[in-house]
């Protein structure tokens, strides 16, 4: 199937005279990880929470796995998977106890539960903390624990909003290992986040600011748009460095010399330019090669000024 | 409705519930301590009062009459050497009580066959404490004319006692009880009927108001929404657990006012503890309202708070609503708790049937119908 899993057109939430989101076309494939950025406040959780049928927008339209989220919100919830801002664990009850209670308002129990959650129980290193009180839980395991609390009725779509918000660097990464895991295995997931370099983790980056879609498009793009692209740096022996120009012959823009090698300025990686430096690596044993990419950090800092260039409302 | 999903709602319901060593404090503690204080407290014994005692007669008769007050523990009794000292002690609150036994009691004991003056003493109160004084001269009253066969055959006719005013009392026997906040005049049996529309209107909100604005807060709200589980399961998921710990408490608040202030319901007690399950979910859904309606947990309590006090005003809970004005008595019919309480008392002092009662049982239940259905769309609510 290659229609999109989720569609909205002319998503619109305004509070009062306040508009939190306005005018959103979002469309997102089967199977990949959508990036939803923004700044605290922009708009984020307003629309994830529109998208999975808990706040009712405004105007536009909503399409969520071919479900009217806007008239059936009911309908998609056997479908979907979702962990908020506050992971929803309860108070007082251990995580055991919490993953048989949402298993159970999914209709998973018994064996079925007890194979399901050895596997997550597995897979997200929860084992040592099945009968902790949810309250005396770290932040890392809490978040693994409601993603895994999220995913135990193996939901097609998973809407994650700030998923690591509050975690260290460490148990973020593990964290995102997992929701690669689950895009592999055919899921697809919605997440917000205010870390601008969790974009590279995602196939698509929509990026929102003030309530509107600034960019949309996947994060290779975004940087080749808006940065300066990729800087290789070859440090290489005047001996070897003709072998090295010789690999990279026919490469645009053409290599610099530099004081110690080689220098190489790309808006993209593609694969074919990887094969040649991975050839000219092989042929000259001495040359070390650093290749730095533009941090998503700036890539949005830029597109957020060639916005506020174009945009009345003026800079954010 | 899903039956499981139900049932997963309410099992962690009750998990919360009496994990929660607060909670379960206040579910025991409040019934038990509102039914002892309006019951028993506040509607019957006056103890240790202190009594101020001239005794001017010096006589058998008078002694004995002492003794009699001292034997009950309702008085402390001091001697004073005159009424004038008496006087000066009720003024300066040393005393809440004066006795003055005359110099001729005695003799009028003796001259008291039929026909004859009865026998008489003083008995002075604080007028500015009216309702303690209340009390006081119905005890003095029933404690005087208890002995007062026993002062021989001099005193044959209790009716027109040795006590000014004591017509009032009747009989001699048996202990006019005034209650300081029963201005109805009715013993501990009215009070404790009250006190389950108190506590079952107070507490079942207090407990239910930070119920959802918790979850929300939490999160936990939001992810039930999101899960199958369909509004009115997750309200019968907090109505069905707290319903029965409220018809526990009851049950409970029956057998202690029953035990230890001897009250027992007069009509059926199946009958009471079935309409009070049934008024505990009106009220609960009424909690249950506040807390969905509220942003924070404090304007929960808030809410539940500001209710409560015309559930004290309003409800004939301790001010008759027949004595109050036509347009506060019609405020006062649209609170459940007034229907509610008007039932209690029909159950509890008059062994009402159902026949009798009818028009408040039927207010309840469009009540309850309409709570719960409004109750049910709030939770549903998508902002």
């Amino acid at each position: 199937m290659n229609t999109p899993i989720i569609q909205a057109h002319g998503l619109t939430k305004r509070f009062g005279d306040f508009t939190a989101v306005d005018a959103l076309d979002l469309s997102v494939e089967r199977g990949s990880i959508f990036a939803f950025l923004g700044a605290n406040g922009s708009g984020k959780s307003t629309t994830i929470r529109m998208l999975i049928g808990l706040l009712r927008p405004t105007a536009g339209t909503i399409e969520v796995d071919g479900v009217d989220v806007i008239r059936r919100p009911r309908r998609v919830r056997d479908h979907i998977g979702y962990m908020g801002q506050k992971v929803s664990l309860y108070q007082g009850l251990s995580l055991r106890e919490n993953v048989e209670f949402y298993a159970g308002l999914y209709g998973l129990t018994g064996e079925e539960l007890e194979r399901r959650w050895t596997a997550l129980r597995e897979r997200f290193d929860l084992g040592a903390f099945e009968k902790e009180r949810s309250e005396d839980l770290s932040a890392g395991v809490r978040q693994r624990a409601g993603l895994a609390v999220a995913t135990l009725h193996r939901p097609r779509l998973l809407f994650l909003d700030e998923p690591t918000a509050g975690v260290d660097v460490h148990n973020r990464a593990r964290f995102w290992e997992i929701i690669q895991e689950e895009a592999e295995a055919g899921v697809t997931v919605f997440v917000t986040t205010h870390f601008l370099e969790e974009a590279d983790y995602c196939d698509w980056v929509s990026f929102i600011d003030r309530g509107r879609l600034i960019a949309n498009a996947p994060p290779e793009e975004l940087r080749s748009r808006f940065s300066q692209g990729y800087r290789i740096d070859i440090d290489v022996t005047a001996e070897e460095r003709p072998r090295v120009l010789q690999r990279l012959d026919g490469a645009i823009p053409a290599p610099e010399l530099t004081a110690t090698g080689l220098r190489v300025r790309l808006p993209k990686l593609e694969p074919e330019f990887l094969g040649r430096l991975e050839q000219a690596a092989k042929e000259a044993p001495g040359a070390r090669i650093a290749i730095e990419q533009p941090a998503m950090t700036d890539v949005f800092r830029r597109v957020l000024a060639s916005v506020a260039s174009q945009d009345p409302r003026g800079a954010p | 409705m899903n039956r499981r999903r139900l049932w997963t709602l309410v099992r962690r319901e009750i998990q919360a519930t009496f994990r929660d060593p607060f909670t379960v404090t206040i579910l025991v503690s409040v019934p038990i301590g509102a039914l002892l204080l309006f019951g028993f407290i506040l509607a019957t014994d006056v103890k240790h009062l202190a009594l101020g005692l001239y005794d001017g007669s010096r006589s058998a008769a008078s002694r004995r009459l002492a003794a009699d007050l001292a034997a009950n523990k309702t008085f402390d009794i001091t001697a004073y050497p005159s009424s004038d000292a008496i006087g000066d002690a009720l003024g300066s609150g040393a005393i809440s009580v004066g006795v003055v036994i005359p110099a001729d009691f005695d003799d009028d004991t003796r001259r008291s066959r039929p026909g004859a003056e009865p026998p008489r003493i003083q008995v002075l109160y604080d007028g500015g404490e009216a309702a303690l004084a209340g009390n006081a001269e119905a005890f003095v009253n029933s404690l005087l004319q208890a002995s007062a066969p026993a002062l021989g055959d001099q005193a044959r006719d209790p009716r027109r006692s040795v006590v000014p005013g004591a017509e009032r009392g009747g009989g001699g026997i048996g202990v006019v009880a005034r209650a300081v906040f029963n201005p109805g005049l009715e013993g501990t049996p009215f009070m404790v009927a009250g006190t389950f529309g108190f506590v079952l209107s107070f507490l079942t909100t207090l407990i239910t108001a930070v119920s959802i604005v918790n979850e929300k807060l939490a999160g936990t709200f939001e992810q039930l929404q999101v899960t199958p589980a369909t509004s009115i399961e997750i309200l019968l998921g907090k109505l069905l657990p707290l319903g029965a710990v409220f018809a526990f408490d009851v049950a409970l608040m029956v057998v202690i006012a029953g035990l230890v202030l001897r009250v027992w319901p007069e009509g059926s007690a199946l009958l009471f503890v079935g309409v009070s399950a049934y008024y505990v979910l009106i009220s609960l859904a009424l909690g249950l309202i506040f807390s969905a309606t509220s942003a924070t947990a404090a304007e929960a309590v808030q809410k539940t708070v500001l209710f409560s006090i015309p559930l004290v005003q309003l409800s004939g809970f301790l001010f008759p609503v027949r004595n109050m004005p036509t347009v506060v008595q019609w405020l006062a019919n649209l609170l459940p708790a007034t229907h509610y309480i008007k039932i209690s008392r029909a159950i509890y002092l008059r062994a009402e049937g159902l026949g009798s009662m009818m028009p408040d049982l039927l207010f309840l239940f469009v009540c309850g119908v309409g709570l719960i259905y409004y109750a049910r769309r709030v939770i549903e609510a998508r902002a």
